[in-house]
């Protein structure tokens, strides 16, 4: 290797030159008219490679997730995990089922350039702000209907989530140990957030098309159908007949594999493809007979359950000796997969995902600092950033009603007086922190020269 | 379903919204078949060179689902994922994995070793708009093939690199040569920590286990290929490519967010809660007489309404609200959700169905708005996935010839009305495309 290569890397992704690059969707503006996780988690996506995202929420309720929190801890009177969803976008309150909030959502919706929204199936057409009506007023809009069972077929108006899509696409079915009645979920809601970046996807691939064609689309983003995508076990299924079941630890793909303990009770994890990383392993393991063994020198052979097991107790034992930090360097030295088993604490600590960027310390203008995840995909030239944490419920309600709609200061109040539009009531997450200025805050009292 | 469409919303059920509705019925109908129809992403060529590592497989395989000519470049041998097959179950050492991330891809063999086959690479390279890669930091540029010498070349071009700890950072260095795996991916992203059962659990089972799939590498891939793609749309407006550099090793914590700001400010990790969730109880799957039940209730009249219909509500004085409910004392916790586990134990899950969705159906439709949704599902394996027909109408599945297996069943996901994403074809043939690519792509 050119030992100079990592250096041209380093160069090529300056941390201090980020703010100074260019956004890779500068100009693409969003109305994001989802709540929860699985919707904003795609809006955030965008926002966070610079599209302009609105939130809507409804006034003095506004979603659901803005008082919702692990264990009841709060933070500054916020909800601290809300931020990594919703970071850097601006936070209107309009109520959709007023004619004049209605009729201001469309307004923004044919100023924009996707629309996305997470209610039941039907909801937003009988709301009058579906793809049919918006389509007709506004032809490039690219709009993201998602939900957990999709916009057709007889169960689409089953309400769901997370919980309820691992279980309906056979997700949950997958995790655990045979013959127990426990099956784990993915925690975290990684059932609302992978078919967030999911969407998201989606959403960036319709913007490429219309950048060709000049057209938008509609998409029905399925939830569950987006865990069955991650899941093997229908492709096994109907060619071998039956389920790959449940295995605990061990990878029935690689082999060995699986969690083991090392010194000290430290849980490390370990799993090899190919037949280049258990020679590595096995001279790590200073057993080079082992490489020689029929049983377990081609990986075809591995695999098989018996030679597996066989296989893994060895190295169950070879570990249990081993300190984490010498087991990665033996990775290191000889080419295998191993890595330790990592908790919140470490990761928010672990030096090296803050020099890439991927965890961040960000110092917002009025919630402080929150150390919390940016993203691993780092884009050199047009780099994913932070520009706020989240907002009060209707925070921006006057930015945007001004400079984007034209609305005056008089009319502005007209429509909160009718609570067309509005503002927090005093509930946790929707409020300011109590130790801000609001009353000062320029954005959130903005006037602009032709409006005041 | 023979019965009429059950409807939960109390707005879709309202007067007046029956033509928007039609109009987008008629429009849904429409998007079943992508037959005829055009592709995202027909006018974008990418070379695959992911090896032993389904992160990179799985972002090439949904670019290829897209429309991108996919070409998959492998050494001579093969792509150790290949034989990255539960059991070890293969044909022609070619296992089933590899074969459905194989989906509308080329095949193509280049022995890295040839200069005449470097060569090519280069060429390739040259040509490409999208490189997937996933060998060792510096690997590529050692072979004169890294971004540095083909920013020259083709300054487009948008390289993408995976690896556990990416190409950039301390770890880069240190820990660059250590290869991929979904199984370590999980566990460096802080998933396995978080998987398993609770503390005083009997051994192994309250060690932290796996996600049954590739919980890491599929993340990280769908998360991969959104960067992508706006770097392409940046490309398309601005002429200009770059470099992305993943880290599949903070796949989990990239996904959901969560850990860093977690033990950021509680200053302690969490403990393996087995199926007990970290926000409140009763949130999970239940057994009932004849499988597994989904009771998951947000707000206390959900909670008020699965007390009603299992015969609970004595519980009700005790864990009325919902800050009894949150799950910081686990304790605690675990009291109620034996009661509910007892409870459901009474039922077959049609009975709960039945009951959840008259209540819910009937408390969407009433003026008063603490009646609670009691919602609920049953758990799945693959085998009763396949016999849902929700999924059979929706055409989740698609049936695909391939020579190893006869025919591949796969999920497609996310239908796009004027480019659905489609699989055409799937072949797995070491080499097989080899004249077609060099002949339309090497030819002058």
């Amino acid at each position: 290797m050119h030992d100079d290569y990592f250096d041209f890397v380093e160069q090529l992704y300056d941390t201090d030159q980020i703010t100074a690059k260019p956004r890779a969707l500068e100009g693409l503006r969003v109305l994001d008219l989802s709540h929860m996780i699985f919707g904003p988690t795609a809006a955030r996506v965008l926002a966070q490679y610079g599209a302009e995202v609105i939130k809507v929420e409804l006034p003095f309720t506004g979603d659901y997730w803005r008082s919702s929190t692990y264990w009841g801890k709060y933070w500054k009177h916020s909800n601290p995990l809300w931020n990594f969803i919703n970071h850097s976008k601006y936070f209107v309150a309009i109520d959709v089922k007023e004619p004049r909030g209605r009729e201001m959502i469309l307004q923004l919706a044919e100023k924009s350039d996707v629309v996305i929204e997470n209610f039941s199936p039907g909801t937003v057409e009988a709301w009058g702000i579906g793809y049919s009506t918006l389509s007709a007023k506004n032809p490039k809009i690219v709009y993201a209907s998602c939900s957990t069972f999709g916009q057709y077929g007889p169960f689409r108006y089953f309400p769901g989530w997370d919980l309820l899509a691992q279980g309906a696409s056979g997700m949950l079915s997958a995790t655990g140990y045979e013959g127990t009645d426990q099956y784990f979920k993915i925690p975290d809601f990684y059932g609302d957030f992978c078919p967030g970046l999911y969407s998201a996807m989606m959403i960036v691939m319709g913007r490429n098309d219309r950048a060709r064609k000049g057209k938008g689309q509609y998409m029905d983003i399925c939830q569950a159908e987006i865990l069955m995508r991650a899941l093997p076990h229908f492709s096994y299924f109907k060619s071998m007949g039956e389920d790959i079941g449940r295995t605990g630890g061990h990878d029935p793909a690689m082999s060995p594999s699986g969690i083991f303990k090392a010194a000290q009770g430290a849980f490390v994890a370990l799993a090899i493809a190919s037949d280049a990383q258990f020679q590595g392993l096995c001279s790590a393991m200073e057993k080079p007979e082992l490489g020689q063994d029929s049983r377990f020198s081609k990986a075809l052979d591995r695999l098989k359950p018996e030679n597996a097991a066989a296989i893994e107790q060895l190295v169950a034992q070879w570990v249990s000796g081993l300190a984490v930090d010498g087991l990665m360097s033996l990775a290191q030295t000889h080419g295998f997969p191993a890595a330790p088993v990592r908790d919140d604490l470490e990761i928010s600590e672990e030096r090296w995902r803050q020099e890439r960027g991927n965890v961040v310390v960000f110092d917002d203008p009025m919630y402080g600092k929150l150390k919390l995840e940016s993203t691993t995909v780092r884009l050199s030239a047009t780099p994913a950033r932070i520009q706020w944490l989240t907002r009060p419920l209707g925070y921006h309600n006057r930015y945007i009603f001004k400079s984007l709609l034209g609305l005056s200061e008089d009319r502005i109040r007209e429509l909160e007086k009718a609570r067309v539009v509005g503002y927090w009531d005093y509930r946790v997450g929707q409020r300011p922190p109590v130790y801000y200025d609001i009353e000062n805050d320029p954005i959130f009292n903005y006037q602009d020269g032709n409006n005041g | 379903m023979a019965d009429k469409e059950k409807v939960y919303s109390r707005y879709v059920r309202k007067v007046g919204t029956s033509d928007r509705l039609a109009q987008w019925g008629r429009m849904l109908g429409g998007m079943m078949s992508a037959d005829g129809k055009p592709e995202a992403l027909d006018d974008i060529m990418v070379l695959d060179l992911s090896y032993a590592n389904y992160a990179g497989l799985i972002a090439a395989g949904l670019l290829a689902e897209a429309g991108a000519e996919v070409i998959k470049v492998e050494p001579a041998g093969g792509d150790p994922a290949r034989v990255v097959t539960p059991f070890g179950v293969h044909k022609n050492e070619t296992g089933i994995t590899f074969a459905a991330e194989s989906r509308n891809k080329r095949h193509v063999m280049l022995d890295f070793g040839e200069a005449s086959d470097r060569e090519k690479l280069g060429r390739l390279m040259a040509k490409a708009d999208i490189i997937i890669e996933t060998y060792a930091p510096g690997e590529m540029d050692a072979l004169g093939l890294g971004y540095r010498q083909l920013r020259e070349l083709n300054p487009g071009l948008i390289y993408v690199a995976m690896t556990p700890y990416g190409h950039t950072g301390t770890r880069a260095r240190t820990h660059g040569r250590i290869p991929w795996s979904d199984l370590t991916s999980q566990a460096e992203s802080g998933l396995c920590a978080i998987l398993g059962d609770l503390p005083d659990a009997p051994e192994p089972m309250n060690w932290p286990t796996r996600a049954g799939f590739h919980a890491a590498g599929y993340a990280v891939a769908v998360e991969a290929v959104a960067g992508t793609l706006a770097a392409l749309l940046f490309k398309r407006l601005n002429g200009k490519g770059q470099m992305i550099d993943v880290a599949t090793s903070d796949a989990y914590s990239s996904c959901v967010g969560f850990p860093p700001t977690i033990g950021h400010l509680w200053k302690r990790p969490r403990p393996r809660y087995g199926t007990l969730d970290y926000g409140l109880c009763p949130y999970g799957f239940f057994k009932c007489k004849d499988g597994y039940v989904a009771i998951a209730c947000f707000r206390d009249q959900d909670f008020r309404a699965a007390l009603k219909i299992l015969g609970k509500w004595d519980l009700e004085e005790e864990w009325r609200h919902l800050i009894d409910r949150i799950t910081d004392n686990v304790d605690k916790v675990r009291g109620l959700n034996k009661e509910i586990e007892a409870a459901v134990a009474g039922f077959t899950y049609d009975e709960i169905f039945g009951k959840f969705s008259r209540y819910s159906i009937k408390a969407a439709g009433s003026k008063w708005r603490g009646g609670g949704l009691p919602v609920t599902t049953k758990m799945l394996t693959a085998e009763e996935v396949f016999k849902v027909d929700h999924w059979k109408a929706r055409k989740t599945f698609t049936d695909v010839k391939e020579h190893n297996f006869g025919v591949l069943t796969l999920p497609v996901a996310g239908k796009m009305s004027e480019t659905p994403l489609r699989v055409k074809w799937i072949k797995t043939e070491l080499g097989a495309d080899n004249d077609y690519v060099f002949e339309k792509y090497l030819k002058n």
